[in-house]
């Protein structure tokens, strides 16, 4: 068994990978991630058993399964989940989407926010908070949160609406008293009314007989979900998300990704406080 | 008003007729229709239908409305048989860019339809298609891609040809390619670029060699 | 300094054209295709475009066009550089709102001269 003799990685294997990384995922590191990736590099090169940086990204590169660019992408991702995480994404919603949205609709008129993957449930119920505390118009519209997750028991997990502290964390504390009981065990339950607010359904984005169903959405937070996808998955993945939206509806995806790299279904929309996509 | 509570949501109005499943001939002539959504929708489920390529292939031809030929162009990559990369491949020569690009992104997601034709893409007459064919390279796993840069490096007469590949090699090269690129720096010896970017991938090899 | 956004799908190509413009003083930044440029117009206050032809999900005519549609984005000078060297691809090239037209390599100083050129800074 090969063991790994090179337990650094220098600045030239940085600079290949780091330009490889980016074609692939649209994620770039910058230098001050040096630590960060360098670590990770040699954790993978010791699973796969590459002697050598140099052999590690043949396999990386020339492997036919394409299983251990995959493994790469998770680690070198962070995937944690809390509440108004990437929060200009909300506020976008409240400032410039929504008014938009709006201005298209009568009082009455059903709005359609779809967020996918649901996870533990903290991107939906985190919009549902947003709204009740900044939205003034949510009164004049029907408004229809839909959360939706491969997972079947990450999706009962997001129904209970309980959270850990590290969870709730970022939101300030006057919402969380406002929204949330803590039990004895430090868990936040989430109030009735907002966990009423999400509908939650099982939806593979690659298949189409799931997604035929969502249509005249007016809104799509798919955020860190399309980087873990190969690039026939994320055109299948475009091509729902455009059926399932309104003209003039948005999409915000995660802050490394772009949907330059996936598609050019979209107009890049840019708001004071983000880049989003809209269907045209 | 506010929020719509789940489970209690009216169900979505009787949209049966417009799902109706179609059959394969309805789908064809669906790709024809008057209506851009309908168009898209049949483009959408002709992926099921690998006999359907030589159909989605013309749809291209005529086809003016972009959400309808990226749909055309999904299907095509779903479907990824031989005969889908057969009727892609005459894009490289089309005189509409998005086409031509898009048929690459395509083609790239096809690696194992178009190993068999790699080499007799990469002495295409034509050296746009050979462009097109190192592009494809970058996405390719196959054990002879490196052989095939090299080839084209030291053989290949077009310019921007061997840009193509160099860029590539920066990448993927290793020592064994050395004497491949010191002759293209021969070859080319009066264009800035082409020694510029052979120097590049001699200095990433070496680079390479250092840390094994 | 002036600011030029490179455009180009090739690294190597990029590189190329970043040493270039850098020595000639220039400030540079980069994309890898048309829609990511734009993403990057946006904010970037550029002074110059430097537009390839054949990029993947965006090329550089539909770049152009959407640039020049585009009022929230500042206007600037475009060159587009291309392999293609037929008549109807020039032609096109300014109908989508290039200024200038240039067949890939390019050399060093024909970059430079263009640049100049289109920046105003002449007689240097």
């Amino acid at each position: 068994m090969a063991v790994t003799e090179q337990k650094t990685i220098t600045d030239d294997d940085f600079q290949k990978f780091r330009e490889f990384f980016y074609r692939k995922t649209g994620i770039h590191f910058d230098d001050s991630k040096r630590y960060f990736v360098d670590k990770r590099l040699v954790e993978r090169m010791q699973a796969t058993q590459s002697d050598s940086f140099r052999s590690y990204f043949v396999t990386l590169r020339f492997q036919t399964t394409g299983e251990e660019l995959q493994q790469l992408i998770n680690v070198m991702t962070v995937n944690e989940t809390y509440f108004f995480r990437e929060e200009y994404h909300f506020a976008c919603m409240i400032s410039s989407m929504l008014p938009e949205i709006a201005s298209r609709k009568k009082p009455g008129d059903t709005i359609r926010i779809w967020s996918i993957p649901s996870s533990s449930g903290e991107e939906p119920y985190s919009i549902a908070i947003y709204l009740q505390e900044y939205w003034n118009d949510l009164e004049k519209f029907n408004v229809e949160l839909m959360a939706s997750d491969i997972d079947t028991t990450i999706l009962e997990q997001a129904q209970r609406g309980i959270f850990s502290e590290r969870s709730v964390g970022n939101i300030p504390a006057h919402i969380t008293n406002k929204y949330f009981r803590k039990d004895k065990n430090g868990m936040y339950h989430l109030d009735a009314d907002t966990r009423s607010a999400v509908e939650f359904s099982r939806v593979n984005l690659s298949d189409s007989a799931d997604t035929r169903k969502f249509r005249k959405c007016d809104l799509i937070f798919c955020r860190n979900l399309l980087i873990y996808f190969d690039d026939v998955s994320r055109r299948i993945a475009a091509e729902a998300f455009f059926d399932a939206l309104n003209p003039g509806g948005f999409i915000c995806l995660g802050h490394s990704e772009s949907m330059s790299r996936i598609s050019g279904l979209f107009k890049v929309r840019k708001f004071p406080e983000a880049i989003v996509y809209q269907k045209p | 008003m506010g929020f719509a509570k789940a489970g209690q949501r009216p169900s979505e109005p009787d949209t049966s007729v417009e799902d109706a499943p179609l059959d394969l001939p309805a789908l064809i002539r669906g790709l024809r229709d008057t209506e851009p959504s309908v168009r898209r929708r049949c483009a959408k489920e002709l992926a099921a239908y690998p006999e359907s390529v030589h159909a989605l292939a013309a749809s291209l031809d005529i086809e003016r409305v972009q959400n309808v030929r990226e749909m055309v162009m999904t299907s095509l990559a779903l479907i990824g048989s031989q005969e889908a990369v057969a009727v892609l491949l005459p894009c490289l020569r089309s005189d509409d860019a998005f086409l031509r690009n898009e048929a690459i992104e395509v083609l790239k997601q096809l690696p194992e339809a178009l190993a068999p034709m790699m080499e007799t893409l990469l002495k295409d007459q034509d050296p746009d298609v050979r462009i097109f064919a190192v592009n494809v390279l970058e996405s390719l796993r196959h054990p002879s891609v490196v052989q095939w840069l090299m080839n084209v490096i030291e053989n290949d007469p077009h310019v921007n040809v061997v840009a193509t590949a160099l860029d590539l090699l920066s990448e993927v090269g290793d020592e064994k390619c050395i004497e491949a690129l010191l002759r293209a720096q021969e070859r080319f010896s009066n264009e800035p670029y082409l020694q510029f970017a052979v120097r590049t991938a001699l200095d990433r090899i070496e680079q390479s060699k250092e840390s094994t | 300094m002036k600011r030029v956004l490179i455009i180009d799908d090739a690294a190597t190509v990029r590189m190329y054209h970043r040493g270039i413009l850098k020595q000639a003083g220039y400030e540079t930044d980069e994309a890898v295709n048309g829609m990511e440029a734009l993403e990057k117009a946006f904010d970037g206050q550029f002074d110059l475009y430097l537009v390839d032809v054949n990029m993947p999900k965006m090329d550089g005519y539909s770049f152009l066009r959407k640039l020049r549609e585009a009022v929230e984005i500042r206007q600037a000078p475009a060159v587009m550089i291309s392999t293609e060297a037929e008549e109807h691809d020039e032609t096109e090239a300014y109908l989508s709102g290039a200024n200038l037209y240039m067949i890939k390599p390019v050399r060093p100083e024909q970059l430079v001269q263009c640049a100049r050129l289109l920046l105003g800074e002449r007689g240097r």
